[in-house]
């Protein structure tokens, strides 16, 4: 190459958004060379085990753990004795780490130990000794609101019935509660019973939703350590470790300050890691007596028993409709098996009532619900958030007021669906909406109309074999949820010598691919290839704030604030480049690691020669920015009332079964979805989230099912908790609609929790299809397919109650 | 913890069954079942863990005669993939065939799971419809004595059998089928793999001219053991398969059964499969 030429070397433009990029974490954990929490280990480190309940619910008359505290090679043996500053946990402030006087729940932590082998910590539990005295067991929620049932959280008192002198404070572990209920939620909008009775057809149906779990692959775990100075450190699968550590802090009566949480890699977490669980800190209490590092794991049946479930919800929906298809109002009351204790998750109904009052245009909505203990697990937040509940009962629903009104499925939504400019009777303002994009997307390209007209027309003819087609819509959150004082997130910027990033953020990787997608974003403002990024986003000694992961935020929360920080290091470069060559910041741009002529492309210089030379002068200087972005969204008012996020995701997704009559057998066949996820930034990890989703959804739907009987749990192992295996998941056609939303980074909009939403709601129409029969309760196993389909299943009416 | 004090690995069936004397012994063959069952704390290893797989008499698939023997150790996999088990036994091939995952079939033995006597065990429904005999070797004084029990009688209730706590399988001998033989494996399980039988269906009938005779039908997880259903065989004795013959043996199948409710499913709905299912094998045949 001459000089002359060199001298012209023109950069053609090239984008990151929208291209298929692996991973970045992909290749260490296809290779098994991730190090998740399970393989740190801490020299001098001892291990925790938890001694759980033998009863569902008891008063605890006396623990005894001489034995214990006697076997060779046990450090510390704690129950709440031990701990007399313990203080609850919880958004409610419910419970204590280690049971105080009563057990409520199979899972109920009594002791703790701390030993020098896993073997000996479940030896020494095995010496403990509990008397127990049974109280009743409230094994289901609708007992738990009868007048005169057993009051899970009463008043505390001793094993002898005195008063327990407990530190004086307001919770509900100190002071107890007079009833059952956990928490409730009532909204509303319109006028219901003035628009019921301007409504043509009304319907009202019962819909019960059941138990499910997480099923991380990686068991829950931590490891904690103090340092001589009472600094705590500690390894961590949580979801949100910035607010965690304030929370530890509270736990542990000391200064947040001395607080560091460390993210070692996740194995899974869908919301199942956004709480302080009691296994945290009691891992910290051990550590703390023995001044010795602690590791506590979950063994598999531990994971099943301690973890959060899926909200189980009864709920009766009154929906009404014109003739010719105007929706005209709906009336929703549900019931929550809350569990013994509260966590975030018993807030789900933030999330339901807005898909009851802003899936579809409905003038009138009235919403209640009631979250009420029982001695069963407790529920807690997962991927979809009440969605998935609340979608089964509404797109059931509209199905059911189309037919009753003689129209199709399809047209009927696309007169209720919304359009971008609406701002809902519950204040969401959809500032980019592409619903009916979805909607018609997934109709063409299933042939839904077609379809369900000739199964329609097949359900009465003879063969044991029915098929079926249904679709099911849904609205989430997609630009975070302004729930916390703040919902934004921060980064730190760097660039080095040789113009390599460090990008340092507040945001959590979970699996999710926010390292790869946070990186695509940078590297699109600073011109540089994802292999010129480093993330840091484990420590918070080190990265900056963000409010968690959760409410699918990340890439919209997180993906601003890391454009932030590269858009600050773009212009302090730019205007570096712009004295070098004698002329304006908008005469240049970065790309393909070179500082270019915006124009023609022509290559000026290397970025790393360029910030060698401003780092390697007399008054030197680094690239290093920062930037904290916080989304134009408000807090919801004390109606619920509030546009909440700063954008909402759309999705639509056709189901299509075949039903075997003589056996109840489902098959699925194929899923048709379409999203509107504002753009696609990386194809191949939304493509991977959607699938991902998809398959959960259809686990919710046909297959897992956490067996609970009087509070105890009769299946906690994947031989009878039956996740999805690959030969059955079905053939999937996924389309993106990109509706480019303003606010979001590139245009995109948060997907994480949405592809799961759908699934169950569009599995019931579609089995309706099929075989003229609906089923209002899940999950669709066999048997209780074959049940229905042959008049064994009574209909369920849960008469609407609401807490006073 | 485990009481376990010995590990044993003998390379001879006289060793192996020598051991066996004291009768405190755990045997081990794929250990897909004793590991899940040990660590669930269900079974407690005995003093002495004997691991089986280096016996050499246990092994192997062969025609002895007009009998297929398949040795203790043969794994589901190696079934599954032998010829002459394709050739005469192709209703065990169905069977191993749902049985469990790929790990699993390589690991997991015959001997294993016709000694682990699950009712839901997936291949000993084949094995009953089929006439299978079970060796059993040991020695009660200083020689080693080999006799066989049909299937048919080998079990007594959820993980029990007749072998004695000094003996051990040492295979199964199967008759070769004749001609008009024809037989039938249906396991009802709510996924493709990775699952335990719900209920399932075993059948096995010579038919010659229409009409079936020799008829054997056997029922999984529907019983204390895996069963012979006598009624149901009564049903389909000596007669055509008509629609007739066919709804009468699937209601007999129905009402001789006595299933229990379980995490799987319950008793109503497994009597309900075994009727329908039933039907369906038999359609299945006589098309
Ligand atoms: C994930 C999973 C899925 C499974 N799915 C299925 C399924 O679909 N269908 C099914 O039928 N089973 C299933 N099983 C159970 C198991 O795999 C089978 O029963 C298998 O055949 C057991 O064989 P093994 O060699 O592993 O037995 P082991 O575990 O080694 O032994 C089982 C029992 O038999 C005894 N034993 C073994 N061999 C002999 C012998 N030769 N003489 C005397 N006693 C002996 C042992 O002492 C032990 O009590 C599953 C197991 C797992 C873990």
């Amino acid at each position: 190459m001459t000089v002359a030429e060199k001298k012209h070397r023109v950069i053609e433009p090239d984008s990151l958004i929208g291209k298929r990029i692996p991973k970045m974490d992909a290749p260490d954990k296809a290779s098994g060379r991730t190090r998740y929490i399970h393989d740190i280990n801490l020299p001098g480190q001892l291990h925790g085990r938890i001694l759980r309940s033998a009863r569902i619910h008891a008063l605890i008359k006396s623990i005894d753990t001489s034995a214990a505290r006697a076997l060779p090679g046990v450090h510390v043996v704690i129950t709440a004795a031990d701990i007399p500053d313990q203080r609850p946990i919880g958004v409610a402030k419910d419970h204590f780490p280690l049971k105080v006087g009563r057990v409520r729940s199979e899972r109920d932590e009594i002791a703790a130990v701390a030993a020098e082998s896993e073997e000996i910590a479940e030896a020494a539990l095995k010496l403990i000794k509990v008397e127990y005295e049974d109280l009743p067991v409230i094994g289901n929620p609708e007992d738990s609101i009868k007048p005169g049932a057993v009051l899970i959280h009463p008043e505390p008192h001793g094993a002898d019935g005195s008063h327990l002198h407990l530190k004086q404070g307001t919770s509900i572990a100190h002071r107890g509660k007079a009833d059952n209920v956990a928490m409730r939620f009532d909204y509303s909008h319109g006028d219901v019973v003035q628009a019921e009775a301007e409504s043509d057809v009304v319907i009202e149906d019962s819909f019960k939703l059941h138990y499910v779990t997480h099923c991380c692959m990686g068991v829950s775990g931590m490891i904690a350590e103090f340092d001589s100075a009472g600094n705590v450190l500690m390894y961590s699968n949580t979801q949100v470790p910035f607010l965690h550590k304030r929370e530890f802090a509270e736990y542990l009566n000391i200064d947040p300050a001395r607080i560091r949480i460390i993210q070692p890699p996740i194995g899974g977490g869908f919301g199942s890691k956004l709480d302080i669980y009691p296994f945290e800190v009691i891992c910290l209490f051990l550590a703390r007596a023995a001044k010795r590092p602690v590791k506590m794991l979950f063994t598999r049946e531990e994971e099943f028993l301690a973890s959060p479930t899926r909200q189980p919800v009864l709920l009766t929906l009154r929906s009404g409709c014109k003739k010719d298809g105007t929706l005209t109002f709906r009336q929703v009351h549900t019931l929550h098996d809350n569990g013994a204790y509260t966590s975030w998750g018993a807030t789900t109904p933030f999330v339901m009532m807005q898909t009851f009052s802003s899936l579809y245009r409905v003038p009138n909505c009235d919403y209640h619900t009631a979250a009420v203990y029982t001695n069963n697990p407790y529920a807690g937040s997962f991927r979809g958030y009440g969605n998935l509940q609340a979608t089964f009962a509404i797109e059931q629903h509209m199905d059911m007021l189309a037919e009753a009104i003689g129209m199709d499925p399809l047209e009927f939504r696309m007169k209720n669906a919304q359009d971008a400019g609406e701002v809902t009777g519950q204040g969401m303002s959809f500032k980019s909406c592409g619903f009916k994009d979805c909607i018609k997307s997934a109709a063409s390209r299933s042939d839904f109309s077609r379809k369900f007209a000739e199964n329609h027309a097949n359900q009465k003819k003879p063969g044991n074999i029915k098929r079926g087609i249904g679709m099911a819509s849904m609205l989430h959150v997609g630009g975070g949820a302004k729930i916390y004082p703040s919902d934004g997130c921060g980064t730190i910027l760097k660039m080095d010598d040789f113009a390599n990033v460090t990008l340092i953020t507040g945001a959590s990787e979970i699996g999710q691919g926010s390292e790869t997608v946070l990186s695509q974003l940078v590297c699109e403002e600073l011109g540089l290839p994802i292999s010129a990024v480093t993330v840091v986003n484990n420590d918070t000694a080190i990265t900056p704030w963000d409010v968690g992961v959760h409410a699918s935020r990340t890439t919209f929360i997180a993906g601003n604030s890391a454009i932030g920080a590269a858009k600050k290091a773009k212009s302090k470069i730019l205007a570096v480049a712009a004295k070098k060559f004698d002329c304006t910041e908008a005469d240049l741009d970065l790309r393909g690691g070179f500082v270019i002529r915006a124009d023609s492309g022509e290559a000026l210089v290397e970025l790393s020669k360029l910030l060698r030379n401003l780092h390697f002068q007399d008054k030197a200087e680094l690239v290093m920015t920062t930037f904290y972005y916080e989304p134009p969204s408000v807090h919801q008012d004390k109606g619920f009332k509030g546009d909440v996020s700063a954008a909402y995701a759309w999705g639509n997704q056709v189901v299509e079964v075949e039903v075997d009559t003589d056996t109840g057998f489902i098959k699925l066949l194929k899923v048709t979805g379409a999203h509107d996820v504002g753009r696609v930034l990386n194809r191949l990890g939304i493509e991977g989230q959607i699938e991902g989703g998809v398959v959960m959804g259809q686990g919710y739907a046909f297959t897992e099912d956490l067996m609970i009987e009087d509070g105890k749990m009769k299946n906690p192992n994947f031989r009878d908790y039956k996740l999805v295996t690959a030969p059955e998941i079905p053939e999937m056609d996924i389309a993106f609609i990109e509706s480019m939303d303003g606010e979001g980074p590139q245009g995109a909009k948060g997907v994480g929790e949405a592809p799961a939403i759908c699934m169950a709601a569009a599995a019931a129409n579609a089995i309706a299809n099929a075989t003229g029969v609906r089923l209002f309760e899940l999950p669709f196993t066999p048997e209780k397919v074959y049940r229905a389909l042959h008049g064994q299943t009574p209909k369920r009416y849960w008469k609407p109650w609401k807490a006073e | 913890m485990t009481e376990l004090k010995r590990y044993l690995a003998p390379t001879s069936l006289d060793q192996a069954v020598e051991c066996l004397k004291g009768g405190n012994v755990t045997i081990l063959a794929g250990g897909t079942d004793l590991t899940p069952q040990s660590q669930a704390g269900r079974i407690k290893f005995k003093q002495t863990l004997m691991n089986i797989r280096h016996i050499p008499q246990l092994t192997g698939i062969t025609l002895e005669g007009k009998e297929i023997r398949i040795g203790a150790l043969a794994t589901i996999t190696e079934i599954m993939e032998h010829p002459l088990v394709r050739q005469h036994l192709p209703v065990l091939v169905e069977a191993c065939d749902h049985f469990a995952s790929d790990q699993i079939r390589n690991a997991g033995t015959i001997g294993g799971n016709i000694c682990n006597a699950s009712p839901a065990g997936d291949t000993l429904i084949p094995l009953l419809v089929l006439d299978a005999c079970v060796e059993l070797a040991s020695m009660p004084e200083a020689k080693l004595y080999r006799h066989c029990m049909p299937i048919s009688t080998f079990f007594t209730g959820p993980g029990k059998t007749r072998k004695s706590l000094c003996e051990l399988v040492t295979g199964v001998r199967i008759p070769v089928p004749g001609a008009g033989h024809v037989s039938r494996f249906y396991k009802h399980g709510t996924r493709p793999a990775l699952d335990i039988s719900t209920i399932s269906i075993g059948l096995a009938a010579d038919i010659h001219d229409g009409v079936m005779k020799n008829v054997r039908v056997a029922f999984g997880a529907v019983a204390p053991t895996p069963l012979r259903a006598t009624a149901t065989e009564s049903a389909l004795e000596g007669r055509h398969l008509d629609a007739a013959t066919i709804e009468a043996a699937a209601i007999a199948a129905r009402d001789e059964v006595n299933p229990i409710d379980d995490v799987r499913a319950t008793a109503w709905y497994r009597k309900e499969m075994i009727h329908n299912m039933t039907k369906r094998l038999l359609e299945n045949v006589s098309a």
